[in-house]
């Protein structure tokens, strides 16, 4: 087996998701990203348990294992009880490790994924907040968002007086001291610096297309580069 | 809908003593829905749950979207349970379904690798000074819900039954994938004909249906949505599912995971906005209700005090079957009546 | 002169033959057998691939043989314990009946796949999902419709229903499925030539003589589909139809298709029974629950344990020639060990 499959093979993740596949189909039978993407997760267990390094690299490279959307619907079905969604996280997970992500144009969209929920972790202790859902960036969530996103303590505090205050509620504001512990917890156990991977990654990759400043002594990929990976779709991702 | 015997799905729900884990995104868009919840357990059924202030998210729908590593939400998870042992609370109940999955899948990752479980006590002590005992129990706010549901039937102010026609109305159940499809057996009623819903359905006088694309995911996807450029998957899977459904003329579809529910809900005014395709009669779309909703209506909360101003598709005329004296006037309304104003175009 | 008392547990076609066997090598044989009827799983097939013999005229022509012989029989008749003491095999019934030989041969056969436990095709849930045994007995009704009394216009087969499937603890392959899939699905053209008939496979395991050229000659002659890809799901559509998603593997494309009548072909798997004789006896059995020979060749019907033999579907899926021949053998070798017996 080559380099890939091995460092594959230290994800816990993968254990647990890949004995061997006999490519009865059944996952993809069920996959929602199969039914509307150029997509087959049958086809990336054959690949990876072929285990070549070549065709491992031109997956991690790829936007084939962007598509999947961690539903796990694959799971209970598979006969040989592999879990294709566990396979998908750990070549995700290698992708970026490997700063292959920055080759595909769903790959790229992490450094997007990790401006937006990624930030609003470490600000606010939430993976989502109403300050944060744009109408301009959602116009699929309508107008009666657009209401609450314009009126939300108002419309919050309907339902109970915790919003944007200490007391325990509906997006209350989480305390300094919580927040403190939950930066310290991305810091400790290598959050933070997987965030930072994906921002010098994608520093390096938004510079080659002219779209990185200097910050702080460091490189950085501008607001405009995060705006083209969040929109960008060049249309071949469905058949 | 027949269905294969869910009995063999059975799990322990505890009956008291929760610590209370919100969602991101059902007090979002679902205030409301948590706020009933806990005052369908405290006031209506006398349950002692725990409504902390100093929980985070879990980081779920950053770990499903491959940026935060497995290590990083394991102890994000861990000190959740610390919180929890600090409160004097044994069992935990989420209200989200990414969070239930996270915690059912990270528990049996420590039983089968005990060295992560290990590493993680380390990680939480070095980070924050916390240590940890896991919950005895951890089940969905669903999960305590149809636990209830007959002490709930008991205390009902309406039935799930069409006023006029004295019919009992039909209701599509959404089941969330990772309540049941990441560890079936840890779901009432396993994956493919999952009880949890159907159990308050029934117990409370409706009739859920089924339909071709029962079992197939909202589409959600985490990164599919969470990226403007992807979000034609998920509609397009949400679609595919309204298209199924639409034939059996369902009431309304009531979901478990506050992602569904609220997609379900958005998209339906997506697609009539991009397709001019609607799903319910008369031009409307099909109301979308979460679970809390659901009991709230049946133990008479009033609809705006549960948050159904919030539902981008109108839910009046389920009221109007249900026979529901609301007010109008009183939907866009603030705390203690205040004005606020209204939206520009109020729903299907 | 040792006494030549045989005991067969199991009165399918290798219980039977065996027992015929050994009455013509000058042995007692006992047959017990637990149905009301000789002839086991057999009674309800309607016709044998793949030369379309009926089943009945296999079964008939035994339990003929059975009756000249005198062999005697005990019918709904249950094995409770089995115990080797002192070089002679002890057999107690459930009716309070014990009896005593030199040797016994187990042939109890194989249990089938209940197909509700595989939750997500929906077998007893929708009415138009069947198995291929509830097919078997419409063909020997002479009547195959679907749960509304109509003709089917499309049926689809799926192959591998409880067989290498870990989610149901059964890794093996039952081997007989496949080729009974060609067989029904022929038998479906033959009776509505206008149905479009699909055959969902993984591999078309044709080991039989004559069963690749029964194959060639279901796409040949009968144009049936086959698919490659596992049927993943089944739901009931709003007219009773059936709804499956699968994947076209060879295409690489999910596939969806509604049919009028689903039939699973559903594997066989080991009798709890086996444990039991197992721990009884002290005779081993595979990881999928089958009892073990002592080897996979010329110790094939011979166990472990001195005077304990097995012969048929009790050692591993087989179709009914080779039951029939290992029967055969299987009685050879009791001969074989009561004779050396001083």
């Amino acid at each position: 087996m080559g380099k890939y499959f091995d460092l594959l093979k230290q994800d816990v993740r993968f254990i647990e998701g890949m004995n061997a596949c006999m490519n009865c189909g059944m996952c993809t039978a069920v996959c929602p990203s199969a039914e509307f993407y150029n997509y087959d997760p049958r086809q990336i267990m054959d690949i990876v348990q072929n285990g070549s390094d070549r065709a491992i690299e031109e997956l991690l490279s790829s936007d084939t294992i962007w598509y999947c959307g961690e539903c796990m619907s694959c799971r209970p079905r598979c006969p040989r009880v592999n879990t294709p969604g566990y396979v998908i996280q750990s070549l995700r997970t290698l992708s970026q490790k490997t700063g292959l992500f920055v080759k595909s144009e769903k790959g790229r969209q992490q450094l997007a994924i990790k401006r937006t929920i990624g930030q609003n972790i470490l600000d606010l202790g939430y993976c989502i907040h109403p300050t944060r859902i744009d109408p301009d960036k959602h116009p699929e969530q309508g107008p009666v968002w657009e209401w609450v996103y314009n009126n939300v303590k108002d419309v919050f505090s309907r339902f109970d007086a915790g919003y944007d205050t200490d007391k325990s509620g509906a997006m209350r504001r989480i305390d300094e001291e919580s927040l403190n512990e939950i930066r310290k917890i991305f810091d400790t156990t290598g959050g933070t610096d997987f965030f930072n991977m994906i921002e010098d990654y994608s520093a390096a990759e938004a510079q080659k297309q002219g779209m990185a400043e200097t910050v702080d002594g460091k490189l950085r990929a501008t607001d405009e580069y995060m705006e083209l990976v969040y929109t960008a779709n060049d249309g071949s991702h469905t058949l | 809908m027949k269905r294969s015997s869910w009995e063999k799905y059975q799990k322990t729900i505890p009956d008291d003593n929760f610590y209370y884990a919100r969602s991101c995104i059902r007090q979002n868009f679902f205030p409301g829905s948590e706020a009933a919840f806990l005052k369908i357990l405290k006031d209506d059924l006398g349950v002692d749950v725990f409504d902390d202030a100093k929980h985070t998210s879990c980081t779920g729908i950053g770990y499903h979207s491959d940026i935060v590593p497995l290590e990083t939400i394991m102890t994000v998870v861990a000190r959740q349970f610390s919180l929890m042992n600090e409160a004097g609370y044994k069992n935990m109940v989420s209200s989200c379904i990414t969070s239930f999955g996270l915690y059912t899948e990270i528990l049996s990752m420590w039983h089968h690798f005990p060295e992560l479980e290990e590493k993680t006590h380390d990680n939480l002590k070095k980070a924050t000074g916390r240590d940890f005992v896991k919950p005895e129990c951890v089940v969905h706010s669903s999960d305590l819900i149809f636990h209830f549901r007959d002490r709930i039937a008991a205390k009902a102010k309406k039935k799930l039954v069409n006023s006029v026609t004295g019919r009992p109305l039909k209701v599509v159940e959404h089941i969330g994938c990772h309540y049941a499809k990441i560890f079936p057996t840890a779901g009432i009623g396993g994956s493919e004909f999952p009880y949890v819903l159907a159990g308050m359905v029934e117990s409370w006088g409706g009739e859920v249906v089924d339909y071709p694309e029962r079992r197939h995911c909202c589409g959600f996807g985490f990164r599919n949505y969470l990226v403007q450029a992807n979000r034609g998957a998920p509609v397009a899977n949400s679609r595919q599912k309204l298209e199924s459904m639409a034939p059996y003329k369902p009431d309304f579809i009531v979901a478990n995971c506050p992602g569904c529910t609220m997609f379900l809900d958005k998209w339906q005014y997506a697609i009539q906005q991009m397709e001019g395709v609607t799903y319910g009669a008369d031009g409307h779309g099909i109301p979308v209700l979460s679970y809390e909703e659901m009991a709230g209506l049946v133990l008479g909360y009033d609809p705006w005090d549960l948050g159904m101003q919030m539902h981008q598709v109108s839910v009046e005329p389920l009221l109007m079957k249900l026979d529901i004296d609301y007010d109008e006037s009183h939907k866009f309304l603030g705390n203690n009546g205040k004005y606020i104003s209204r939206p520009t175009d109020c729903g299907l | 002169m040792a006494a030549k008392r045989v005991i067969v547990i199991g009165g399918g076609v290798s219980g039977m033959q065996a027992a015929i066997t050994l009455k013509k090598q000058g042995m007692t044989p006992l047959l017990i057998e637990k149905d009301i009827n000789l002839g086991g799983k057999l009674c309800r097939w309607d016709r044998l691939f793949p030369s379309q013999t009926p089943a009945k005229e296999v079964v008939e022509s035994l339990v003929g043989q059975i009756s000249e012989l005198g062999i005697r029989t005990l019918l709904c008749c249950e094995v409770s314990e089995i115990a080797r003491n002192e070089g002679k095999i002890e057999v107690s019934t459930t009716d309070g009946n014990s009896y005593e030989a030199e040797a016994v041969i187990i042939a109890s056969g194989f249990d089938l796949f209940n197909a509700t436990r595989k939750e997500e095709y929906g077998y007893k849930i929708y009415p138009n999902v069947i198995t291929s045994v509830d097919l078997e007995e419409m063909f020997k009704e002479g009547r195959v419709v679907c749960a509304d009394g109509k003709a089917p216009r499309s049926v689809a087969f799926l192959h591998c229903v409880g067989s290498r499937d870990r989610q149901v603890g059964n890794c093996h392959c039952s081997r007989v499925c496949c080729i009974t899939g060609v067989k029904q699905a022929m038998e479906i053209k033959e009776l509505y030539p206008d149905c479009n008939v699909y055959n969902f496979y993984m591999d078309m395991r044709m080991f039989g003589s004559g069963y690749e050229e029964l194959y060639t000659k279901a796409q040949e002659k009968y144009r049936i589909n086959f698919i490659r890809g596992r049927i993943s799901e089944c739901s009931g559509t709003i007219d009773s139809g059936v709804r499956i998603k699968a994947e076209d593997t060879l295409a690489g494309r999910p596939l969806k298709l509604t049919v009028d009548m689903l039939v699973l072909l559903v594997g066989k798997q080991a009798p709890a029974l086996n444990a039991k004789f197992a721990s009884e006896l002290g005779i081993t059995v595979s990881p999928d629950g089958f009892l073990k020979g002592m080897d996979c060749f010329e110790n094939a019907t011979r166990t472990s344990v001195e005077g304990v033999f097995v012969a048929g579907t009790a050692t591993g899926p087989k179709n009914v020639g080779e039951s029939m021949s290992e029967a055969v053998k299987a009685a050879m070798d009791v001969s074989e060990y009561i004779n050396t017996l001083s």
